[in-house]
């Protein structure tokens, strides 16, 4: 699936996370910034990465701004920003979830 | 504890008395119309009665954050207004967003997403979302073997493109392997931005070392830096001059490998002269300033754009004729009645 628009999704408060996506040419490129992303980053960025290829994304460009979100918070999140990138927002992907 | 994020409407003369105390005792003090007309919105954190955070958008520049940590965690209301102010712009399809700050709060935005362009001993300038320079930078033509070709580079606003433009971009072409030539993307000029790129590329269209561009967001919009949250011992233009030099110096030469830059001599223009000497102690080592003396046509008058725009306000372009290259001639020829009722709506044509 393309990427349509930039859209965004999350907020930058404690346990929560933000994630942007926009159009990207060379597969899923993350761009992580968090405080445990020595501990947790490779978690974080497979759980995005997993989360969007169920939506057929092979292409996209992520900026996730992590303030401590659980894995269940990371692909609510990043589920809202894919819908709302592929402009599907009126039909919900209940199947991914 | 969960605190709501409420507008603030500056409108009402309560709520902006507040507004502007709170920023003050933050050591903001510059609220002059200039800067504050320009806010799109605001929006604010309250704790009882008391303003505690507050953040601003005008356009795509966030403005007139300011944050109170007493009593919470340090960095959770700053987060919580970015973020808001954020996904506000979002929603307006505004998805890039920049930001001018103190040095000393760089890192703060950093922390949640933003990059930074550039910083001087006062004060920086970061971006976040997208197109971001990286794809700016990515998008520009480019020639073989760059990095081992010698790259020169001129800015310029072109308002409109005259012969003395096209001296400096001469003098260039000829002691390098090839020219960057960035026009002003900025829409405060007489001539529209499509129109300089337009009469810049006709121009030099015979020039085959020469590569004109749009500089995007990122170049010579020192004009539209805000700088409320300065020092009072630091002026503006010395503060956006040199941030400007920065960004050129730290992000565009490098990926371009430009290694000398191109400026006009200025007798006429204070500013533009203030920017020419930000430029010289600001690029070298890594890029150096050749500034070439101002062509002159044959009187013996110096060409200037300020020169043609005031000719096309008298309605007289005989003066002019040989100051131009036939494509910005004509082209001003066929357009004269809407370039006088542009400024006639009152267009500035004095300044650059």
């Amino acid at each position: 699936m393309e990427i349509k628009q930039t859209a965004i999704a999350g907020t930058l408060e404690s346990s929560d996370i933000q994630i942007m996506l926009s159009k990207g040419q060379s597969g899923i490129q993350i761009d992580l910034e968090s405080d445990v992303k020595k501990q947790f980053g490779d978690q974080i960025n497979a759980v995005i990465t997993e989360t969007l290829k169920k939506f057929d994304i092979d292409n996209v460009k992520v900026k996730a701004v992590d303030k401590g979100a659980l894995d269940c918070v990371i692909k609510a999140r990043t589920i809202a920003a894919a819908q709302r990138a592929l402009k599907t927002v009126d039909q919900p992907a209940w199947e991914v979830l | 504890m969960y605190e709501s994020i409420v507008d603030l409407n500056l409108t009402n003369s309560k709520v902006r008395a507040k507004w502007q105390a709170f920023l003050k005792s933050l050591g903001i003090a510059d609220f002059s119309d200039r800067e504050v007309d320009q806010i799109d919105f605001t929006i604010g954190i309250y704790n009882g009665d008391d303003l505690v955070a507050t953040g601003s958008a005008a356009g795509n520049v966030l403005k007139y954050v300011g944050v109170c940590n007493k009593g919470v965690t340090t960095g959770s209301r700053f987060n919580a207004i970015v973020g808001e102010l954020v996904n506000r712009l979002f929603q307006q399809q505004i998805f890039h967003i920049f930001v001018f700050t103190k040095k000393r709060y760089s890192e703060s935005f950093q922390h949640i997403g933003f990059e930074q362009l550039g910083d001087t001993d006062v004060a920086a300038f970061l971006e976040m979302g997208d197109p971001n320079i990286h794809d700016y930078l990515d998008g520009l033509p480019k020639v073989p073997n760059q990095q081992y070709q010698q790259i020169g580079a001129v800015v310029m606003n072109a308002n409109p493109f005259t012969l003395g433009h096209r001296y400096l971009v001469e003098k260039a072409a000829k002691q390098n392997d090839f020219v960057y030539v960035f026009v002003v993307s900025a829409e405060r000029s007489l001539f529209t931005a499509d129109e300089r790129l337009k009469l810049v590329r006709a121009g030099l269209r015979d020039l085959d070392n020469v590569i004109v561009v749009a500089g995007g967001d990122y170049m010579v919009s020192y004009a539209t830096f805000p700088a409320y949250f300065l020092p009072d011992n630091v002026t503006a233009t010395d503060y956006q001059t040199a941030l400007d030099a920065r960004v050129f110096k730290t992000q565009i030469a490098p990926a371009l490998h430009i290694t000398t830059r191109y400026v006009g001599s200025e007798p006429l223009s204070k500013t533009t002269n203030q920017y020419n000497q930000a430029l010289k102690r600001e690029l070298p080592p890594d890029v150096q300033v050749v500034e070439v003396p101002r062509n002159q046509d044959q009187t013996g008058a110096v060409i200037t754009a300020t020169r043609v725009r005031k000719a096309i306000k008298a309605g007289d372009l005989s003066n002019i004729i040989e100051s131009l290259p036939s494509s910005t001639y004509d082209f001003i020829k066929e357009n004269l009645h809407e370039l006088q009722s542009r400024i006639m709506k009152g267009m500035n044509i004095d300044g650059n």
